[in-house]
């Protein structure tokens, strides 16, 4: 009863029990950088082209460049490698093929180089008007590919050049092979680029031999369609694709006339289509870009 | 977690998240692609439990939506889930099993192949479900094969921690 009578000192009451007190600091933590996260998401998907975060942003990954292209250096070797054995196993069966291609490319180069000056002579009798044409009226800004599509949500490469060398928004974007895509995202020192085979892409074009106009969009297992091509136009398999260019000077298109794109290798139809189905092989080979170019007009009043 | 184990954890998380967007995202198998980012931060996670695993998540997508130029804080918010998720699954019930990296791989190379999903999906981006089902098996496969020398690297640099320091709700009775 003493005992129960003295003033016993009580330890201070904890406000959690330790193990509890992680767990709130776990969830705590968790919280925290999920709303953080959210904030970054909110605000870069209502302005994905302007603002404070995407400067910052872009300065970051400007900051990021030499570490990706150190990446991509140390890389390459290796890639080199698997390549050249690749192409080595495979070299047999394309030399007959390349040498069947020459000799036809040839006999074409002389048709056409008389057709070039044709055209030249009949332009300066009729003092035609044509806007820039590729690619003499373009400046190309090399450039390497710094990141490649990760996946289905994204057909986008990420290219070592940006505003500082001349690369604004809708830029073109070719490699040796033809066309590859255009500018959707401009940083300082690096450039984002929708590929062909973007879902979202839509390239005006036409068949250099029929001139049947159409969009060229993603297909499927890595081929583009040219769609919106009317039934009772013509298009051959094997016909070669390019840009379409500006047709009204009042609505320039973004890509200039005469980038090839690929080359028709089917061509099908419905009763229930209201369209042709034209199946095209891109002629660019956008799973293995090493490098791209980007087409500055090299007058910048000039549109395309 | 000691502030150098942190040091290093950011430094391969940094590399991972680089060679990641330089390298391995060009490497398609049967339209997989393999992610070492993701593999990384399941080892950490593992071995520096939940909160370490968050916070790893949360610095490995910010790089990789730097470098990218895509949509800050996509890649964050999927992987600082994904980073917690495994790290509780680390303290608890994971240690010590020689599974667990193998079986967290997988599990979360499924869960953020749809938490991307989920998340574009809700903002009214193209979500299209039928390519991610195609790309996943060949996906788990190779971050599969990536798992064991990843962890084996992250477990050499990362030494594992006491069982005492592990924070468990996990409490035997009796």
């Amino acid at each position: 009863m003493a005992v129960l009578g003295s003033s016993l000192q009580r330890s201070k009451p904890q406000p959690y029990p330790s193990r509890a007190r992680s767990a709130l600091v776990r969830r705590l933590v968790l919280a925290v950088l999920v709303v953080v996260a959210l904030g970054l998401l909110t605000i870069s998907f209502r302005s994905p082209t302007s603002g404070i975060l995407h400067d910052a942003q872009s300065y970051g990954s400007a900051a990021l460049r030499p570490f990706q292209v150190a990446a991509v250096r140390v890389a390459r070797p290796f890639r080199d490698a698997y390549t050249y054995v690749d192409s080595l196993a495979r070299a047999k069966s394309q030399n007959a093929k390349l040498r069947k291609m020459v000799q036809d490319y040839r006999s074409q180069a002389l048709l056409n180089a008389s057709a070039v000056q044709q055209n030249n002579d009949f332009k300066r009798l009729l003092r035609f008007e044509a806007g820039p044409q590729y690619p003499k009226d373009f400046r190309a800004v090399n450039a390497s590919v710094l990141s490649f599509p990760s996946g289905a949500f994204t057909q986008q490469i990420v290219i070592d050049a940006g505003a500082t060398s001349g690369v604004h928004l809708n830029t073109p974007v070719v490699s040796a092979d033809g066309l590859v895509g255009k500018v959707t995202q401009v940083g300082r020192s690096t450039s984002v680029v929708m590929l062909l085979s973007d879902p979202d892409s839509a390239v005006p074009a036409r068949d250099l031999k029929t001139h049947v106009s159409g969009l060229i969009r993603h297909g499927q297992g890595g081929t583009l369609i040219l769609d919106r091509v009317s039934k009772d136009q013509v298009v051959s398999k094997g016909d070669w694709i390019i840009t379409r260019g500006t047709v009204d000077r009042r609505y320039p298109d973004e890509y200039p006339y005469g980038i090839p794109i690929g080359r028709v290798v089917a061509v099908g139809t419905s009763d229930i289509a209201s369209f042709l189905t034209v199946q095209v092989q891109p002629l660019a080979d956008v799973s293995s870009l090493d490098a791209v170019a980007a087409l500055v007009p090299k007058h910048p009043r000039a549109k395309p | 977690m000691t502030f150098a184990d942190g040091l290093k954890a950011a430094a391969l998380l940094f590399v991972a998240a680089i060679a990641q967007v330089s390298i391995f995202s060009q490497l398609h198998v049967f339209g997989g692609v393999p992610q070492l980012v993701l593999v990384t931060l399941v080892a950490v996670s593992l071995l520096r439990g939940a909160v370490a695993g968050a916070v790893a998540g949360f610095f490995a997508g910010l790089v990789v939506d730097t470098a990218t130029l895509g949509m800050l804080g996509l890649t964050s918010l999927v992987l600082t889930v994904s980073g917690y998720w495994i790290g509780r699954y680390g303290e608890t019930t994971g240690r010590d099993r020689g599974h667990a990296p193998f079986l967290s791989v997988a599990a979360v190379t499924f869960l953020y192949a749809f938490g991307v999903l989920l998340v574009e999906f809700m903002l009214g981006e193209r979500a299209p479900a039928g390519p991610v089902m195609r790309a996943l098996f060949p996906t788990i496969v190779m971050n599969l094969v990536l798992t064991a020398p990843v962890y084996a690297l992250v477990r050499f640099l990362l030494r594992p921690r006491e069982r005492a320091d592990y924070a468990t709700e996990v409490q035997l009775l009796g």
